[in-house]
């Protein structure tokens, strides 16, 4: 038995939802029901199982209707048809007492701008769940202290929101949800307000989260790499249906239909991927200036073995391996008379053309424009870029 | 429009509503007023007992608890209080400290769930929305009318009128307040499962709050605006320094008056931002408890010797008497005379000054004892005739006085029959509800001046003397509505104009007038109503030492010292 069973749930916001409802049947689109009735198509005929302990992922444009969906399942906005059956009971048809006993025991919430109270501290905003619920003080504070040390926060706790930065108020936020202990964790775009170095740390620490918890999670994103890093199962929507459900490896191997394939960039990038797109970003060294201890202290620091030389305008000049700086460091050579050729190619290259080049080349490719280095190209980046490409055309 | 429907009767119809509910709900309109009245006399008699010196050292200490770190509000709340006190408006402050928090709170009472309530429901807001309008955009003055039909004069009305007056911006900034709550705080409480109520007070009022602080600041700047309006019908305070002010032209007691509603307002706008602190601020300031308990302990200090003051100065109570009065040079003449002479006696005298108008209705409902005002049988017949069943009229207490349109000598006109162009063909008037302007009316008419484009312009009877004298200065033609007794007689050369159709009556007389019942109740006030008399020299030479800068009260004392026989007649 799935934990979260969504049957023919709909939403149609504005007034005629009827005339409405009856267009969505005969397949006219969203747009044109606007049009037609003023009545705006938020979520129509989902169908979805959840099971317990999976982190489901909802995926899709701005617009698709995710975020209505997951304010369908704990009723914060009121479907128009349709059910909900958490562990069998029918959320649509639950009166306010015990609808609202499901919102503070089953699930939580959490939120794309973290919805914290400005006018509580961190604790107080961590044990507002349990507060609400009458829980008493100091149980409540202890659960909530308990919550903040799960997500490295205890020290802040007497501290104001507006005191943290955006990835510590994301974790209150999920602190505040798990504080209450609910058996489904809803998390609206969760990650989307954060930066991406955060927004990656963040996702490992829901993964850490559930490999310890078990909680079943619906976690709505726009990012597919997002959805591909921590879903068990993702449901891709568009216009408020459902277009595929599954795997992350069914929905890159399988797209259901043209949409999905668009959706996850069905092109062929060996044709269009350029040097550019895959060049990363060079670790070089001023043969002019640094001397062999300077450039094997930045191998070190760095964790390379080679480095691109350049001169004073940042103009390409080789390569310097550690080998080569050992020697100059030993005979008391300046690194310019150590320094080795290395291939180069111009930014437009296509990775088609790459592919040979690199493949017999010792070093990196160095990305050159007019003498100047751009960036560097290593044998990873391509075989990724390909892999993707491959990995669609086996269709 | 008017050929099709003709005029619609709105106003007829406004007074059929406001004397229905008035004969209607007279009981409870009475129970308000009475108790209204105790509540605030009170409060008001707390307020003055606790000793002025202490009182300002009591505010100086919280203002100095409160913004430690800005001496200037300290020093200007310790400066400005102790320039009230010495101006001798010290009770006058009190009266209109009680008002304006009377006012204020009920305003809170009312506005705050009020607005709560709007936010909520939208049918709520539709409704309530253009009502606020109407309240805040119609002048203050029309509030006054139906407030003097149910609550009579005095307090009550005024803060009937200040809370119609002040209400809107408390309860717009609550409804504003609770709506701008973010919309994803509104969902996180809800996902969490919060009841309304538990939404409302742990989410929407904490975050609402310097929004409904905001407009609660207004809504008290309003009430205390509305004092000085609320005045006209009998409040008590300031306002009716400043409205007497304006009766008589005096620039410097209207200043003075003034500068103390300024410095009253300036306090208390300050104090109440210094209620609005946002959280953050609490964390770098640390709360300090200290703060609450010293503010609480001087409060608590302060009551407390209002208390024992009050205790110990509520003495048997006297003989009293509610005189009202309008605030012409004439009427203010005579009734502080009769004030000051019947407190010497051991009587309670409280002194009203009203519009005319109010001051008839005032006595005819019993709402007020006694006036000593009533000009007759010309000046005041329009009154006279419409309350004469429900007042006892004692006769008169001065006999002479003359009224009519008065020029300077230097003008050639000698009758209003022959004014063709004089002084822009304008008549410079007074208060427009005074009799006098009635009849200046009429006579307009009467010689065919109306037809000809005459305009009487009403301004005030010290507006009038300050255009009189203006004009004389300059030698100016002038015409304006004149009485006698008055001191302008005494100081300038004026003449009557003739009154061939006798539209201003001959010689009048100044009458006492009481409600109904006073022989029954204060018999012994009404003898000495009766006996009241002085002549038209003895009004004008305390007249005289008003305007010549002496205070009401020493020029009445000056009177009564030179006169002692005919004071103790009145008392016999």
């Amino acid at each position: 038995m799935a934990k979260v069973e969504i049957q023919h749930l709909t939403k149609i916001f504005g007034k005629r939802t009827k005339a409405a409802l009856q267009l969505v049947h005969e397949q006219v689109p969203k747009t044109d029901i606007l049009k037609k009735t003023g009545a705006t198509v938020g979520v129509y005929d989902v169908n979805l199982s959840i099971e317990a302990g999976e982190i489901f992922v909802i995926m899709g444009l701005s617009g698709s209707g995710k975020s209505t969906l997951i304010r369908l399942l704990n009723r914060l906005i009121e479907p128009t048809s349709g059910s909900v059956l958490i562990d069998d009971q029918d959320v649509s048809k639950l009166n306010k007492e015990d609808l609202l006993e499901v919102r503070r025991k089953k699930m939580s919430m959490v939120f794309q701008s973290f919805g914290l109270f400005p006018q509580r501290t961190i604790l107080e905003n961590t044990e507002y769940g349990l507060e609400i619920q009458g829980v008493k003080p100091e149980i409540r504070r202890k659960k909530a202290e308990k919550a903040l040390e799960n997500a490295n926060l205890l020290a802040f706790k007497d501290q104001y929101p507006s005191q943290l930065s955006g990835g510590m108020q994301q974790r209150v936020g999920l602190a505040r949800a798990l504080a209450n202990d609910p058996e489904i964790l809803l998390m609206d775009e969760a990650f989307s307000a954060l930066d991406p170095l955060i927004r990656r740390d963040m996702q490992d620490e829901l993964l850490d989260l559930q490999t310890k918890f078990q909680k079943t999670i619906i976690f709505i994103s726009h990012d597919l790499n997002e959805a591909l890093r921590i879903g068990d199962r993702i449901a891709i929507m568009k216009d408020g249906q459902i277009q595929q459900v599954g795997t992350g490896e069914e929905i890159l191997t399988h797209p259901a239909n043209d949409y999905v394939r668009a959706f996850i960039e069905d092109v062929d990038r060996s044709k269009v991927l350029t040097a550019e797109n895959i060049m990363i970003p060079p670790i070089y060294t001023n043969i002019e200036v640094d001397g062999p201890n300077v450039a094997l202290k930045k191998m070190r620091t760095e964790e390379v073995s080679g480095l691109v030389a350049v001169d004073r305008g940042r103009n390409f000049r080789g390569f310097v391996t550690s080998e080569d700086a050992l020697r100059a460091r030993k005979e008391g050579l300046p690194l310019s008379e150590v320094a080795t050729q290395m291939p180069t190619v111009p930014k437009d290259m296509l990775v088609a053309d790459i592919m040979p080049l690199i493949y017999d080349a010792p070093t990196p490719l160095a990305v050159v424009e007019q003498g100047r280095l751009l960036g560097v190209i290593i044998r990873g980046r391509v075989l990724e870029a390909l892999a993707e490409s491959a990995e669609t055309e086996e269709k | 429009m008017g050929e099709l429907v003709g005029k619609l009767p709105v106003a007829q119809w406004v007074e059929d509503i406001v004397d229905w509910l008035t004969t209607n709900l007279s009981g409870m309109f009475n129970f308000i007023q009475t108790v209204g009245n105790k509540l605030m006399d009170g409060m008001t008699a707390g307020l003055t007992a606790i000793p002025a010196w202490m009182f300002i050292i009591g505010l100086t200490v919280l203002a100095l608890i409160f913004s430690s770190k800005k001496l200037g509000f300290v020093f200007f709340t310790f400066i400005g209080l102790l320039f009230i006190w010495n101006q001798n408006l010290w009770a006058d402050l009190m009266s209109t400290l009680t008002l304006v928090l009377v006012s204020s709170i009920i305003s809170i009472v009312i506005g705050v769930p009020l607005g709560i309530w709007m936010s909520k429901k939208e049918y709520v807001a539709r409704v309530v929305q253009p009502i606020l309008d109407f309240m805040q955009t119609m002048p203050g003055f029309v509030y006054l009318i139906p407030a003097v039909a149910f609550f009579g004069i005095g307090v009550v009305p005024g803060v009937f009128a200040s809370v119609i007056f002040a209400l809107p911006p408390t309860v717009r900034m609550t409804n504003l307040g609770i709506r701008q709550v973010p919309n994803d705080l509104v969902e996180a409480a809800d996902s969490f499962g919060s009841t309304p109520k538990q939404k409302l007070f742990k989410l929407e009022l904490p975050l609402a709050t310097s929004t409904i602080l905001a407009g609660i600041n207004q809504t008290i700047m309003l009430a205390l605006s509305m004092v000085v309006i609320a005045s006209m019908i009998g409040a008590p305070g300031l306002g009716r320094g400043v409205l007497s002010a304006v009766q008589n032209a005096d620039v410097g007691k209207g200043f003075v008056n003034g500068l103390a509603l300024v410095v009253l307002a300036i306090i208390i706008d300050r104090f109440t931002q210094k209620l609005n602190v946002s959280p953050e601020d609490k964390v770098q300031n640390g709360s300090k408890p200290w703060r609450k308990w010293a503010a609480l302990g001087i409060f608590f200090v302060m009551i407390g010797t209002g208390f024992a003051n009050s205790f110990v100065a509520s003495g048997a109570k006297a003989k009293t008497l509610d005189l009202v009065y309008v605030q012409w040079d004439s009427e203010v003449a005579s009734s502080n005379v009769l004030a000051v002479a019947m407190r010497q006696h051991g009587y309670k005298v409280n002194l009203t000054p009203l519009d005319n108008s109010i001051m008839w209705q005032s006595v005819a409902n019993g709402q007020a004892d006694a006036s000593v005002s009533a000009w007759l049988p010309t000046t005041h017949s329009a009154q006279y005739n419409k309350y004469k069943d429900q007042i006892d009229l004692l006769g008169p207490n001065l006999k002479g006085a003359t009224t009519g349109l008065v020029v300077p000598k230097y003008m050639k006109v000698n009758s209003i029959a022959d004014l063709t162009t004089e002084a822009n063909k304008n008549i410079t008037g007074i208060e427009p509800g005074a009799g006098e302007m009635k009849a200046a009316t009429k006579a307009l008419t009467a010689y065919g001046l109306k037809s000809q484009g005459w305009q009487l312009t009403p301004a005030s009877s010290g507006a009038m003397t300050v255009a009189l004298g203006k004009a004389i200065k300059a030698h100016q033609d002038i015409i304006v509505t004149g009485w006698q007794p008055h001191w302008m007689f005494q100081k300038y050369d004026l003449k009557y104009l003739k009154d061939p159709k006798h539209v201003f009556g001959e010689a009048e007389t100044i009458n006492t007038f009481t409600r109904k019942d006073l022989k029954q109740d204060k018999p012994k006030v009404y003898k000495v109503l009766k006996n009241f008399k002085w002549t038209k020299a003895d009004m004008e030479k305390v007249m005289l030492d008003v305007s010549n800068g002496k205070s009401v009260e020493s020029a009445a004392k000056d009177w009564i010292s030179k006169h002692p026989k005919q004071v103790d007649a009145w008392f016999k």
